[in-house]
């Protein structure tokens, strides 16, 4: 079969689909920023909710916790838990972890916030919990 | 060995396996806290042990495909590597920086441990699988870069395969998206808009060049089929990859506050993933089916089809079972993600590099296949990890369909915690083939010290 | 002609054979699966929006749409004419059909600016609803289909020009026209799917 199958097309067909669908990739990418003003709620992000996602990162709680359904799935989904708790109730079951534990049971550490720490953490919570993620999770429980 | 260079492979073959150990054994522990909560509290928590068994995962994986290239890549150019000194001082750089890390993981909090590294300087931290110190990152991108430098160089010098020249694109690809790693704004959309431009691209983009590539070098030296053929079909099947791969990103942009069109972009694409996993599998046995040789490496033939096998249940069927947006609706954040994570990176990637090290390692050794005792030794852990693995998956994915159910679609929604207790049973059967899995990659350490009658190189 | 869809036989090369090589209908085949996939998308978002989609099915330019129709199948029809052309050893035609198929595609692009410069300037964007979403995604995939299929005819082109096409190898020839006739073919299901049918 004189040469039906050949390495060159193949290779050229690799990368001209690479490029093809990377530019696909941007194209969509690009009109997703033009879009995400509408969705993402930024003109609420303060420096206290700067700070509360500093926090949120430094304490690594995407190591136990999900955010938006992404994290690890030892512990529950924070991106609502403003919903199902309250920004009071978020911030007392925060300051309430014993620090040796529950005993047999999954503990979150004892973070020692201050009051400002705390505040910023429920801001930044809250404002994730106001972006639109397309009705993410299907309910409180997360 | 052809060529007297391959050798700095040897020191990254025995790292990748060490820290392997290390990832086993640490997810030997999460597993446990799944259990028993309390499980090391507050000495090692979850969030720490977590980390150290992903970023171990990485870096041995790294470990594994440096160690793979830089054996592969003298022989496929016909020539000694650009420079063996470099390569072997990058191995200890990154041994010794991936080592600093993790003591860093376990030593102190992770706040502490941002505050001493620098994170205010750049804010890199926090982010999962990049939770790594502003200097590891940089550490990271110095140690890619001058491997890239010394295996780039090599290929100039020499013949350009079109299996180095994947593998190339692959790496490159992988320094490249690495750099987004470094991009954390303060926008939390956007954060994780492009946290999957590094994730998602090295997982199912440019990893699985480097995946093809090193396939089909071993398809290539243990079938002895003519290498256009393996080449051409190397080709189609990383086409293939990226183009369902790069769109496919999109199923990670379905619930994250990205506009609503990525559910069904993303759905379509990842629909289609499957497909070069699926043709992944028939090449290699196809290549093996048409074998002209016999070669005595029998246990790096296993791997092959076994990474063709798994990644495409683990990446391919574990993978569409969730993608789809209405499904993913449910399944998104739960154990059905992680039944996918376990098996695809076990089957895609630990498969691949331990095909590399089953084939590379015994000519590193001066023999061209290790005796018989070791090899029917090493399948033995083929089988008793693979098996494992399909367990683990198979008890992750049960506690998953049952946490979606009893947490996200029942009438009266079950919160987290009551409904982890009710799964607990499945966490349990996890743990005893985690035990199995452990069993199995001790087996494998040991077929490298069993000795017997070997065939010389 | 040697349109057939038998498998290649190393052992009869006077059989029917498929034209072009076997790489490129693996290709051929999965964008084609790629297309089948958003359009069975299409269909079925359209099933849960019969009112949205015929609503805003109006909007759409179908006069533009029929134009470019025409233009792909005269394209299609020049390209052929250059495999012709090539299987008779006429090879001056060669690369002067392939450049009045590559002038029809840039007629295409033409006409789909104009036509995506009246919807974009009307504020219309993939998150505008359902229907809008995949009218963009689908024309604005296949657009780039388009232009890699005049990327691909250009080069054919310079490679007729040098004389590459003869009646004993025409296959990048081949190769290359049908994946153009597939980007024609794409269209001439997606034109009625997303323009016309209500």
């Amino acid at each position: 079969m004189s040469g039906a199958f050949t390495k060159s097309m193949a290779r050229n067909i690799f990368y001209g689909g690479t490029v093809f669908f990377f530019l696909l990739f941007l194209a969509l990418s690009f009109d997703t920023h033009s879009q995400l003003p509408k969705r993402d709620m930024r003109q609420n992000i303060t420096p206290q909710v700067a700070e509360g996602k500093k926090l949120w990162e430094v304490n690594n709680c995407i190591g136990c916790h999900t955010l938006m359904g992404e994290g690890a799935y030892f512990a529950p989904e924070l991106g609502n838990v403003v919903v199902r708790y309250g920004e009071e109730g978020t911030k007392a079951f925060i300051q309430a972890r014993p620090k040796e534990g529950i005993p047999g049971r999954r503990s979150m550490p004892q973070f020692n916030f201050t009051d400002e720490q705390l505040d910023a953490i429920v801001a930044f919570l809250k404002h994730v919990n106001s972006i639109n993620d397309a009705n993410w999770p299907p309910n409180s429980q997360g | 060995m052809q060529y007297k260079s391959q050798a700095v492979a040897k020191p990254y073959f025995i790292a990748a396996i060490g820290l392997f150990v290390g990832q086993i054994l640490f997810g030997l522990i999460l597993g446990l806290q799944y259990v028993l909560g309390d499980f090391l509290f507050p000495a090692i928590p979850f969030n720490v042990a977590r980390m150290v068994h992903t970023n171990l995962l990485i870096v041995w994986l790294l470990f594994g495909f440096m160690g793979g290239a830089y054996y592969m890549i003298p022989e496929e150019s016909e020539t000694e590597l650009f420079s063996p000194k470099l390569a072997l001082a990058m191995f200890w750089i990154f041994l010794v920086a991936g080592a600093l890390t993790i003591v860093g993981y376990l030593a102190v909090p992770y706040a502490t441990l941002a505050e001493l590294t620098g994170n205010s300087l750049l804010e890199t931290m926090g982010r999962e699988f990049l939770e790594q110190p502003l200097p590891t990152k940089l550490g990271i991108v110095v140690v890619a870069l001058a491997f890239l430098f010394n295996i780039t160089l090599t290929v100039l010098k020499g013949k350009k395969t079109s299996i180095s020249i994947v593998l190339l694109l692959g790496l490159w690809g992988l320094a490249v998206f690495f750099l987004f790693s470094f991009y954390n704004p303060v926008n939390v959309v956007l954060d994780k808009f492009f946290w999957w431009w590094t994730v998602h691209l090295w997982v199912e983009g440019v990893w699985e060049l480097i995946l093809g590539s090193f396939l089909a070098f071993v398809l290539i030296k243990t079938t002895g089929v003519d290498r256009e053929v393996i080449e051409k079909w190397l080709y189609v099947i990383v086409t293939l990859t990226l183009i369902t791969g790069i769109i496919g990103t999109g199923h990670h942009y379905f619930w994250i506050g990205t506009p609503e069109y990525w559910q069904w972009w993303g759905s379509i694409f990842s629909a289609l993933e499957p497909i070069p996993f699926f043709a992944m599998t028939v090449f290699a046995f196809n290549m093996v089916n048409r074998r002209r040789r016999e070669h005595p490496n029998k246990a790096a033939v296993l791997w092959a089809l076994g990474t063709g096998v798994m990644s495409f249940l683990g990446a391919g069927v574990w993978g569409f079972l969730h993608t789809l947006a209405p499904v993913n609706y449910y399944t998104h954040g739960t154990q059905i993600t992680a039944a996918h994570g376990h098996m695809a990176f076990y089957g895609a990637y630990a498969m691949v590099n331990l095909m590399m090290i089953s084939y590379a390692m015994p000519i590193l050794r001066g023999r061209a296949a290790n005796s018989n005792k070791s090899q029917v030794l090493e399948m033995w852990s083929f089988w008793l990890m693979t098996v494992a693995i399909v367990f683990i998956t198979l008890f992750l994915t049960a506690a998953g369909i049952l946490q979606v159910w009893l947490q996200r679609v029942s009438d009266a929604p079950l919160p987290f915690m009551v409904a982890q207790d009710k799964i607990a049973l499945f966490y349990w059967m996890r743990e005893w083939a985690g035990v199995a899995f452990l069993v199995g990659l001790i087996v494998y350490i040991a077929s490298f010290f069993v000795g017997g009658e070997e065939k010389q190189a | 002609m040697s349109n057939t869809t038998s498998l290649p036989t190393s052992e009869a090369p006077a059989a029917r054979r498929l034209p072009g090589d076997l790489a490129i209908w693996v290709f051929i085949l999965s964008e084609m699966l790629v297309f089948a996939v958003f359009f069975a998308a299409y269909a079925f978002a359209r099933a849960k929006n019969v009112e949205l989609f015929n609503e805003y099915q109006q909007t759409v330019n179908r006069d533009l749409g029929a134009l470019n129709t025409f233009l792909l199948i005269t394209g299609s029809w020049f390209v052929v004419r250059a495999v012709q052309a090539a299987h008779r050893d006429d090879l001056p035609a060669v690369p002067r059909n392939i450049l009045l198929g590559f002038l029809c595609g840039g007629g295409f692009v033409v006409v789909k600016i104009i036509e995506y410069a009246a919807k974009f300037g009307a504020g219309i964007t993939l998150s505008t609803n359902t229907f809008y979403m995949f009218y963009i995604s689908l024309t604005f995939f296949h657009f780039m289909h388009v232009i890699l299929g005049m990327v691909i005819l250009a080069v054919i082109w310079v490679q007729a020009r040098k004389g590459a096409y003869t009646s004993r190898d025409a296959h990048g020839l081949e190769s290359g026209a049908a994946y153009w006739h597939m980007v024609d073919l794409l269209w001439i299901i997606l034109f009625p799917l997303v323009y016309v049918m209500r």
